[in-house]
């Protein structure tokens, strides 16, 4: 059994393995299949100042091992998060990373002051592809990723900032660069892609919101090269996610630098996929004579 | 609720475009319910989502599903064989509670028919079902004995090539005021639910009315928030969990 325990910004984690946002919603429904303690953490539902509603329905759609959502952020609020949500998952002994994201700079500002000491972390969706304001318009532009970070560190003095980065941008390095220089604490990524699936015989998108964020195993490759990008960019800590399925794909991230992961689409084509994963991480290393998952972090050699 | 993985025992065609696939549960299920449903692979590794299933028949550990071919996913599913494993999350959701009614008119059509069967099954020695089941033709029939379980059936068809030709809500209607009806159970395509409901309020029938509604889905289990319906106050209801089945008045048809 070798040591699966990871430190992020102060934060200790029983292992490398989270919950990524949006698919775990706040931890009740897994934890029907298995105690969700093992984890070692949870990113949480994307949650708002206010609740939201969300897109119209067809909210999801396939490709080739691609899955595509345009949920739209639907969430019951802050207060809600913090009456409802926190004491059952503050109950579970995991690491709680409050995904949070706003309509407005201001928002976010909002929302990081209030949540300051309630969570273990925070983790700024500035990247969401499928809400028409604030979202992914303030995750593209170097500057707006600088200022969303500065406010939002600003409100914030107990928890750990992590700003979530979207993919669909010109250079991911500058990006990263630019969190740090704004003050994260840490890194993580990629969000989705921004796509489109088209029913030909209607002649119209399948998603009702006619575009959506594209995650699960076909885009592995690309979040592997990005990861790799962003953490050698920073010095910050970086988690990396992005079509991971296995233990195997969660062991790559962090070979190209990621000292976590998150798991998302692979949760709906197994619930149980992230014990198994933990299983198979602690697996490898046995098999591996390697003592500590720490030990493999950032240990890429270029050919 | 567990996530399983399940031996397939058979998968074949019933009807033009439809196969019922049986598989067998590694271990006993528990109680499984008309309404209820099974979020199950295709066993295409390039499809990422499962497939939203509504159970049809539950035999010992042997669970049947029903499915209409229609992209990719399930064409591939139509050529999986017996002793293929598939991943399965079972059982989801909530079901036709009948358990207080006495006579139970059961208004059906195309996929929507399989929950209903099940539930059919589950209480026909010991209940009255009235049954009015639309297929689109002929070739859309099928499983024609489990349907006969009910007291009284009505088939119809879209073009008359069997049964009655019209539609489900119609032929119910004309029977409503020599039906005893405790309740109302349905499920079809949103346009049949949508007639339903506008139909029970127009012609003032106030026998509660349950509808199970289908959905795209992701989870399958209420985290993801994919499979919404608009609720009658305005709010969202998650399809997988805070349903399938709803009250008819409760949802936004």
């Amino acid at each position: 059994m070798a040591n699966l325990q990871v430190e992020i910004c102060g934060v200790k984690f029983k292992n490398p393995v989270i919950a990524a946002s949006g698919t775990f919603g706040f931890g009740r429904e897994y934890n029907l299949l298995y105690d969700i303690s093992v984890l070692g953490g949870i990113s949480t539902k994307g949650t708002t100042v206010e609740p939201r509603l969300g897109n119209s329905v067809p909210r999801i759609a396939e490709g080739s091992s691609v899955i595509l959502n345009s949920v739209g952020l639907q969430n019951p609020g802050v207060e809600h998060f913090i009456k409802e949500d926190l004491p059952f998952l503050k109950s579970k002994g995991v690491v709680i990373i409050a995904n949070v994201a706003g309509r407005t700079l201001e928002d976010y500002g909002t929302i990081c002051s209030r949540l300051d000491g309630l969570v273990d972390m925070i983790e700024l969706n500035i990247s969401c592809p499928n809400v028409h304001s604030g979202g992914m318009a303030l995750g593209i532009k170097p500057e707006n990723i600088f200022k969303v970070t500065k406010l939002s560190k600003s409100a914030l003095n107990k928890t750990p900032l992590i700003v979530k980065l979207s993919p669909n941008v010109e250079s991911i390095p500058t990006n990263a660069r630019a969190a740090e220089e704004g003050g994260a604490d840490c890194i993580s990524l990629i969000n989705t892609f921004t796509g489109m699936v088209i029913d030909i015989e209607r002649r119209k998108p399948l998603l009702a919101n006619n575009t959506g964020g594209v995650s699960g195993a076909g885009i592995k490759p690309i979040a592997v090269r990005m990861v790799y990008e962003a953490s050698h960019a920073v010095k910050i800590p970086v988690i990396g996610m992005g079509g991971i399925s296995s233990a195997a794909d969660a062991i790559e991230f962090m070979m190209a630098g990621a000292r976590a992961v998150q798991v998302g689409t692979a949760n709906f084509s197994d619930g149980n996929a992230m014990p198994k994963i933990i299983g198979g991480i602690n697996g490898w290393l046995d098999a591996h004579n390697i003592n500590d998952i720490n030990q493999i972090v950032n240990t890429l050699t270029l050919n | 609720m567990k996530d399983l993985s399940v031996t397939v025992k058979s998968n074949k065609k019933i009807a033009e475009n439809i196969y019922m696939i049986t598989f067998t549960l590694p271990e006993g299920a528990g109680a499984m319910h008309g309404g209820q449903f099974v979020n199950l692979s295709t066993g295409n590794g390039a499809n990422l989502l499962r497939r939203p299933l509504g159970v049809c028949m539950v035999e010992g550990d042997d669970v049947s599903v029903c499915y209409q071919v229609k992209g990719g996913g399930t064409k591939y599913l139509s050529t999986v064989e017996p002793g293929r494993k598939l991943q399965a999350l079972l059982p989801c959701g909530n079901w036709f509670d009948v358990d207080d009614y006495e006579h139970i008119v059961v208004i059906g059509g195309g996929v929507g028919i399989f929950p209903l069967i099940a539930t059919i099954r589950e209480h026909y020695r010991t209940k009255s079902f009235y049954s009015y089941i639309g297929f689109r033709n002929i070739d859309a029939v099928c499983l024609y004995n489990e349907l006969a379980k009910s007291k009284k059936l009505t088939i119809t068809t879209d073009d008359g090539s069997y049964g009655e030709r019209g539609n489900v809500v119609s032929a119910y209607l004309k029977d409503a005021a020599n039906v005893p009806a405790d309740v109302i159970i349905a499920c079809g395509p949103p346009v049949m639910l949508k007639v339903l409901k506008q139909k029970l309020e127009e012609e003032k029938i106030k026998v509660p009315c349950f509808v199970s509604l289908e959905e795209r889905m992701g989870c399958g289990m209420g985290a993801c928030l994919v499979c919404v319906c608009k609720t009658s106050d305005g709010g969202n209801a998650r399809v997988c969990r805070d349903g399938p089945v709803f009250n008819i008045n409760e949802v936004q048809l």
